[in-house]
């Protein structure tokens, strides 16, 4: 396996950055698809979908360093935050 | 544990550099959060006694708001009526105008009595501005911006906190067993502030995730919900259905709050909100505690009142009445918040709090020193500008903090009636800069010794502030007066132990007086 450096954080954490709300995002989208809330902000359910996002972007952006290139973070991010999305669009979550 | 070395190192260049990014700003946050667990016995401690005659009983309440909404028609749109009438609330019934997105300038609120003739008296005399200083100070860490430019700022350095915790996690997880208990006082002063850092971390690791986590949500929830409203619709701010105005005579306060109780035994009331909408509906929301439940609100949680039959109609925030989503999301507040359990729990939050200001410390310490450390191996005899003014700030900001809060804390009994939030502020930034400006000028390890003494003198003034206006001011909440002699005194054992260490210590050291002596100022040049 190919040893991880520090040298490459900025690909690394921008990725994360950008990737890693996307994702958070797509995943409350989901949440909120599974769990049958309209709006966001008045009812409790749509609070806790909004919640939902900090943890799984500073998740992302805490662990995006152990992808092993720059390249690996983006390519990896972008699929699963092109799943996520593809999910919903196909689910009929995006408005 | 066993994890690959490639990563330790890694993570342990990540741990340092979001570190030191976010390190100084996070103690201010801290050190200031850990005040603001006791903002309400604070305020109680700093407001000047009322001038206002002596609030009339609850069952006197409707005459007393009769006459504020004849004299002041601007009260109708809102007004308080308080349960309990102490410094916090020094009023039956108090009012705000102005305020967020108004016209008439920024928020005021009014203090109303009825003096022994049943003649209205109102005020713009309110309780010290000082807890809620203090509190910006915190939600701000420390940054004197518009709350909209800070926020996001203050999000950003959330976010860097996240890694921090994770990156610091990781490094320390192969020698986790053995360092643990470990605490090597020595004389390799570096592994001691090590073993500090690695306990105080690790040990407080649940408070940190749920400080870090909670902070980025406080710092950007206005964006996620933009986010969302504009990616999956719904209408994140749709407006909320008009209520028509009702005919028939809302219940007295007091009969409105025994309704309350008889529904909710466990539930404490303290205060009721009455709003008038613009189509001229009247609702009212109770704040209260349980201290069996976490609160939604720093210190209340809220019931939405019928206000003409006192039934309980809305119960989200309102603690033991919620549902599972609304208890969860309380959760998180009170989780942050630690207004949960009642007075150990707010005493355990504050010393996890100046745990965490310690943690923050420590990390920029060990950062300094390992910069000396790389720059000697590099054949570098004086340390460069950059760790110079490193170490400089890792004592000037800390000391300026604690110094600065003191200070306008002290300010706020000797001020009086004539304080105002921008007085504080005044007197914080200035205490603060000056504390950074002597350590810039002085370099760490001279201005350290200063700043000691200086910030334990400045923290031993708060009760001696109380003693010198006692006259005025008489003595209340002595546990403010105690903890503050009780930092200063901390701060002066600190300066003993600092004291002996500048002048033995290992001479290319950011603490050592003799190389600071030689090399004089903390420019490079010299």
């Amino acid at each position: 396996m190919a040893e991880v450096t520090s040298r490459d954080w900025f690909g690394k954490s921008s990725a994360g950055l950008l990737l890693g709300f996307l994702l958070a995002l797509g995943t409350s989208g989901l949440f909120k698809l599974a769990a049958g809330v309209g709006d966001t902000f008045f009812s409790t359910k749509g609070q806790f979908a909004m919640w939902l996002i900090a943890p799984v972007w500073a998740s992302v952006l805490s662990f995006c360093f152990l992808f092993a290139s720059t390249r690996a973070a983006w390519g990896w991010l972008g699929l699963a935050s092109g799943m996520v999305w593809g999910l919903l669009l196909a689910l009929g979550g995006v408005a | 544990m066993k994890v690959r070395t490639d990563i330790i190192k890694m993570y342990k260049d990540v741990h340092g550099w979001v570190g030191i990014l976010s390190g100084l700003a996070l103690f201010i946050a801290f050190y200031a959060g850990a005040i603001t667990m006791f903002e309400e016995p604070l305020q109680r401690w700093a407001s000047p006694p009322v001038r206002l005659a002596p609030a009339p009983s609850l069952d006197k309440a409707p005459e007393l708001i009769a006459k504020v909404l004849a004299a002041h028609p601007e009260a109708s749109k809102g007004y308080d009526v308080n349960l309990v009438v102490d410094a916090n609330r020094p009023a039956r019934v108090s009012w705000a105008v102005g305020g967020r997105g108004e016209e008439h300038g920024p928020r005021k609120t009014f203090y109303a009595s009825l003096d022994g003739r049943g003649d209205l008296q109102a005020t713009e005399r309110g309780p010290s501005p000082i807890a809620q200083f203090i509190d910006v100070l915190h939600q701000q860490v420390g940054l004197p911006l518009d709350h909209e430019i800070a926020m996001p700022i203050m999000g950003a350095i959330a976010l860097l906190y996240c890694i921090a915790i994770v990156s610091g996690t990781v490094v320390l997880l192969p020698s986790l067993v053995s360092d643990l208990f470990a605490l090597r006082v020595g004389k390799n002063v570096k592994r001691m502030w090590l073993d500090v850092h690695n306990v105080l971390g690790l040990f407080s690791l649940p408070f940190h995730l749920i400080m870090a986590l909670t902070a980025v949500v406080f710092a950007f929830h206005d964006q996620f919900y933009d986010a969302q409203g504009l990616a999956f619709g719904g209408g994140a701010r749709e407006e909320r259905r008009a209520v028509p105005p009702r005919s028939g005579r809302p219940l007295d306060p007091a009969a409105l709050i025994a309704r309350v109780r008889e529904q909710a035994p466990g539930f404490s009331p303290i205060s009721v909100s009455f709003t008038r909408s613009p189509g001229g509906a009247l609702s009212a929301r109770v704040a209260g505690t349980d201290p069996r439940y976490g609160l939604r609100g720093p210190t209340a949680g809220f019931a939405g009142v019928d206000p003409y039959t006192g039934i309980i109609k809305a119960t989200d925030y309102m603690p033991g009445s919620q549902d599972r989503w609304s208890a969860t999301i309380t959760s998180f507040f009170a989780l942050h918040f630690g207004n949960f359990g009642g007075a150990p729990i707010r005493w355990a939050y504050f010393l996890l709090g100046l745990a965490g200001a310690m943690l923050f410390y420590t990390g920029n310490l060990l950062w300094v020193e390992s910069r000396r450390k790389k720059e000697r191996k590099a054949g570098l005899v004086e340390q460069t500008r950059a760790t110079r003014i490193l170490g400089a700030l890792t004592v000037g900001v800390p000391l300026g903090c604690v110094a600065g809060i003191s200070a306008t804390l002290a300010a706020a009994k000797l001020l009086g009636e004539s304080a105002t939030s921008g007085m504080h502020s005044a007197i914080y930034y200035a205490v603060f800069l000056a504390f950074i400006g002597w350590a810039l000028i002085r370099g760490a390890a001279r201005a350290g010794l200063d700043l000691l003494i200086a910030a334990a003198a400045t923290t031993a003034s708060i009760p001696i502030a109380t003693v010198i206006m006692a006259g005025k001011h008489p003595f209340t909440v002595p546990m403010v007066d105690i903890t503050a002699a009780l930092i200063a005194s901390g701060l002066l054992l600190t300066w003993r132990v600092m004291h002996n260490r500048a002048r033995g210590g290992p001479r290319d050291s950011v603490w050592s007086i003799a190389a600071a002596n030689a090399s004089g100022r903390c420019n490079p040049a010299s």
